[in-house]
């Protein structure tokens, strides 16, 4: 090599170490610069990632609290829990959520506009909350979605167990137990979330926050396709408290067995006199809690809405009706405990009597004759009892019908309890405007007037003049598991306790025990031996006039029935009132007590229970006893209904 | 042919590095594929990978440069036969069936490229690079560039281009050339984008300017990384305990995105160690190069190095979720035996030229 060539390779080498120098510090400066790219990522924005990559592996599942379960006074089992499941969509997960609606309301054969509307009315909710598009899915569209999720076509779909109510017994006693539903917006707070399953009426609904129990809650590790791989953390949810109910279910069907066979609507309220534990409750018609429990479909919410028999409404608690003769017992204690009259009083009817220039009838054209109070109970004499209201005046009348439980509230623990109407001359007169007139308090006497009362408050009266003068408050709940064991649970406290004169007391058995055992219109409620007592009333749904008026309408204005009772005589253990809607007739309530305490008997005394068949009334003693109403032929009224009646109708 | 004393001037730090982040790769790869048997296969490519090192010291690599225009079209020849009769994963024909394993010739194209360039310059004797002499490195680069982009696979081709800026600019090409065909790639951008690019290309580079808008589409990949990278933190979750890897956040952990794994498991400082041993041999590389005992050897240091340095360079900002997902792996680290075997060599000949500074 010459010198030349020697420079030249000198000098290139020498510009070549130059640019390798560049390249040294270029290469430096930018893994330097991804030196501080990590850092900004992985130290300074860490949490941010952090919290990202946790939202992206972690879920959190509610676990949904079975509610506690509902036994008889016996231990037979009433409300229980079952598996469901549920399918809902996951927005977070959704790559085309239009597609996941689509192809989801195909696969379970759902309503596209209805599953796209759901998804519509949950679209202000974070993403990673499961919107449920279907509550109690059948096990095929289960199997359906399930198998389509296998293979990654909907990945923003779940199916989910959850306990779901359970009604076993069907529509049975369903107004006391109630339903459950979604928590409403006015309901959230205090352990309820939005979605929570809380008691929307009944029992549910009172006792809900010791059936709900508490919700637990899984952490789970899932994959990139939403699969999940691990728990992380579980809370398991606690079961709501068992409860006991006073009920007993062979008495709540012996009730509904009786309506069924007697072919008519109502209510009943039959209690234990001496502590008020309810033993049956049932309004009729009713409707099956099951439809409640994965959340109502539309069409047999509106259906039950807008039957014109009125399935949703508690009769026992919120139907209001006129008393009738029921009212008789208020005004013969009224009069035997204010002294006014002893039981001995006699009156002499003829068929009608006048007051304050008008006449006001009996329901026997032909008259009683000369009655007594046992004798005017026995065969619910109008004249007797507007002579003993027209001496008593409005504001005892009211003063004992307070006492003995037909005014006001009967404090069942059940929901929307409806007041009783008893009228007083304060009440008219804010009422009405009006002030009371005396010829007021002969209509009241018989029951009739301004008097609305409900079932569950005639009930509290008969157990009131059965136990006598303590005014029990009915409840329905005998004890609560509270996870140790049984508590019982105390009755309430007795409303008022007024001790009966012994001639009120005899007069009142006496009377309401011929009403059944002798000539009187109870006679289908005869038990030989069980000195079963009881009244008859018709509860007028019109007055005559109005019924004048409202002919042609498609109103069912047919009367309605009541029969109250209790047994045996002395030391009466069950008490109750049957109201038979539109049943026209009292005694036709009769049959349907008659079989529920003969249940009621047999299971006391562990004989086999009465079998009702369908289709055949029961035995009816009035045809032995020829002077009974129920023999008259069927447009014979047996209950009074005086011609000057207030026309109150509800 | 392999003298006892050039034995000495093996670069054993260097290629204790290199052997530190393939070892590093290995139990990534392990983690990252939930122990199954891949880190085996990777394993055999190492060693693979070390014979074909140890291949490519021992020849003098002044005799390889002699052969290397016919390395050059043998190449071109597989590249050429791939395009035919390659065998088509993924939608691209990148691989040639041999039995046991698939051959990927476009991964060896990067150090032959490297080496037909540093031939052609480093035979120059005159002292600056014209046009002329630029032109007709283009060519050479071109020819392999275009028929490994036809594949397709254009980050394998795009890896080209740094071996042919590298070279020319040691080369002492004038810095107004380099000027200037920046200014050519800035008017052609529009035209490119508008006629050079494949609806899913633009996607990928609209994406990666705004990836939060496809989060669940082609910015899903980008959004995943970085979240792997940033959750990682300082100290990372623990060997198999990195949640975005493990459970399929993140897509093909174990290749492209082995470095996020890494980065989620072993945290900053993982990332630090690993970047600072990339860093090392790159550095250590050049160091070769400014030893080269001639241009030529200079030139194929600078080749050979130029592709490495860009691939790792990418994979990682890719990695970190900073540049657009494009199918470039990790050298070294990512799995893959053609790419291995590849990179070991490159690495070959770089030791090649520093241990023979001192030969004549």
């Amino acid at each position: 090599m010459d010198t030349d060539n020697r420079a030249a390779q000198g000098e290139n080498l020498k510009r070549v170490g130059e640019r390798l120098i560049a390249l040294q510090v270029a290469v430096i400066v930018v893994f330097a610069v991804l030196g501080i790219c990590f850092w900004v990522l992985q130290i300074v924005q860490h949490a941010r990632y952090e919290e990202m990559a946790e939202n992206n592996h972690q879920r959190t599942l509610a676990l949904r609290a079975p509610r506690g379960i509902l036994f008889d006074r016996n231990g037979t089992l009433l409300v229980d829990n079952r598996n469901s499941f549920t399918i809902s969509i996951v927005r977070e997960h959704s790559l085309d959520l239009d597609r996941t609606a689509e192809l989801l309301s195909q696969v379970a054969r759902l309503d596209l506009a209805q599953v796209r509307q759901t998804i519509e009315r949950h679209r202000g909710e974070p993403q990673f909350r499961p919107i449920v598009v279907v509550e109690d899915a059948t096990l095929a569209q289960v199997a359906a979605v399930t198998a389509r999720r296998l293979d990654f076509e909907l990945p923003d779909v779940v199916v989910e167990e959850v306990p779901a109510r359970t009604y076993p017994t069907g529509a049975l006693a369903a107004h006391l137990f109630g339903y459950v539903g979604q928590a409403s917006e006015s309901q959230i707070g205090d352990g309820i979330a939005l979605g929570s399953i809380v008691g929307q009426q009944g029992i549910e609904r009172v006792y809900n926050t010791q059936l709900m129990g508490r919700d637990g809650a899984k952490r789970v590790v899932v994959n990139s396709v939403g699969r999940e791989i691990s728990t992380l953390e579980e809370t398991p949810p606690v079961e709501g408290r068992r409860v006991q109910l006073t009920i007993d279910y062979d008495l709540q069907k012996a009730a509904e067995d009786g309506f069924r066979n007697a072919g008519f609507n109502g209510a009943a309220l039959i209690m234990d006199p001496r502590n008020g534990e309810v033993l049956t409750y049932a309004s009729l018609p009713a409707y099956d809690p099951n439809d409640f429990a994965s959340g109502i479909d539309r069409v047999t919410w509106a259906s039950l809405n807008t039957d014109r028999l009125r399935p949703l409404q508690n009769r026992v608690i919120q139907g209001r009706y006129s008393p009738g003769s029921i009212f008789k017992i208020v005004v013969a204690t009224a009069a035997l405990e204010e002294g006014i009259v002893d039981s001995n009083f006699r009156v002499t009817c003829t068929g009608g009597a006048r007051f304050f220039g008008r006449t006001y009838r009996c329901h026997l054209k032909g008259g009683h004759g000369s009655v007594d109070m046992r004798h005017a109970l026995e065969k619910s004499c109008n004249v007797y009892f507007y002579t003993l209201g027209n001496m008593l005046g409005v504001d005892k009348l009211y003063k004992w019908a307070e006492k003995l439980g037909v005014a006001r509230k009967s404090g069942i623990d059940l929901p929307n309890e409806q007041e009783s109407i008893v009228p007083n001359s304060e009440w008219k007169l804010k009422r009405l405007g009006e002030r009371w007139y005396p010829g007021d308090t002969i209509s009241v006497a018989i029951g009739q007037g301004f008097l609305s009362v409900t079932p569950a408050s005639l009930a509290v009266m008969i157990s009131t003049v059965a136990n006598g003068g303590t005014r029990v408050t009915p409840h329905v709940v005998k004890a609560i598991d509270d996870g140790a064991g049984w508590q019982p649970v105390a009755a309430p406290a007795v409303a008022d306790r007024v001790a009966f004169k012994p001639d009120t007391l005899a007069a009142l058995r006496d009377g309401l025990w011929m009403v059944v055992n002798a000539s009187g219109t109870g006679s289908r409620a005869k038990i030989a031996g069980r000195d079963v007592s009881g009244k008859t009333g018709t509860a007028q749904v019109i007055s005559i006039e109005g019924r004048a008026r409202a002919r042609g309408s498609s109103r069912d204005l047919r009367d309605h029935g009541w029969f109250v009772f209790f047994a045996p005589r002395d030391n009466p253990e069950i008490a109750g009132v049957i109201f038979g809607e539109h049943n026209e007739h009292g005694y036709l309530g009769a049959p349907i007590a008659k079989h529920v305490m003969e249940t009621y008997f047999a299971k006391k005394e562990g004989q086999p229970l009465p079998v009702l068949l369908p289709g055949k009334t029961a035995p009816s003693p009035s045809d032995e006893d020829p002077d009974s109403p129920p023999a008259l032929p069927p447009i014979a009224v047996a209950d009074a209904r005086p011609v000057e009646a207030g026309a109150v109708v509800n | 042919m392999f003298e006892h004393r050039l034995y000495y001037h093996v670069d054993w730090a260097m290629l204790g590095a290199i052997v530190a982040l393939c070892l590093l790769g290995v139990v990534q790869i392990y983690s990252a594929t939930g122990g199954s048997g891949l880190y085996v296969v990777q394993l055999y490519g190492i060693v693979l990978g070390l014979l074909a090192l140890a291949v490519c010291t021992s020849i003098d690599y002044r005799s390889l440069a002699d052969k290397s225009h016919v390395i050059y079209l043998g190449m071109i020849g597989l590249l050429a036969f791939v395009l035919f009769f390659g065998v088509v994963r993924g939608g691209s024909r990148r691989w040639i069936d041999l039995g046991a394993l698939n051959l990927q010739p476009s991964e060896f194209a990067k150090a032959i490229v490297a080496l037909i360039l540093a031939k052609y310059f480093g035979d120059s004797r005159r002292g600056v690079v014209g046009p002329a002499d630029l032109l007709i490195a283009g060519a050479l680069t071109a020819v392999p560039l275009l028929l490994i982009a036809r594949q397709p696979d254009l980050g394998t081709a795009a890896t080209l281009l740094p071996v042919l800026f590298a070279v020319a600019f040691v080369a002492g090409m004038p810095m107004r050339i380099f000027g200037v065909l920046a200014l050519a790639a800035v008017l052609a951008a529009p035209v490119a984008w508008k006629f050079g690019l494949e609806d899913y290309q633009k996607e990928r580079v609209s994406t990666f300017l705004n990836p939060s808008a496809d989060a669940r589409g082609a910015g899903y990949q980008q959004i995943q990384a970085r979240i792997t990278t940033g959750s990682g933190g300082p100290w990372g979750k623990g060997f198999q305990k990195g949640t975005q890897g493990q459970l399929r956040f993140l897509p093909v952990a174990h290749n492209d995105f082995i470095f996020s794994v890494l980065a989620e498991e072993h945290g900053f400082a993982g990332v630090i160690v690993a970047l600072g041993l990339y860093l090392f041999v790159i550095l250590r590389a050049l160091e070769s190069a400014r030893l080269a005992k001639d241009r030529l050897g200079a030139y194929l240091v600078l080749g050979v190095l130029a592709s490495f340095t860009f691939q790792v360079i990418y994979n990682v900002t890719m990695s970190a979720g900073l540049a657009p997902v494009k199918g470039l792996t990790l050298p070294l680290m990512s799995y893959g035996g053609s790419s291995m075997i590849a990179t070991l060599a490159g690495f070959g000949l770089i030791l090649n030229v520093r241990m023979r500074r001192f030969t004549n």
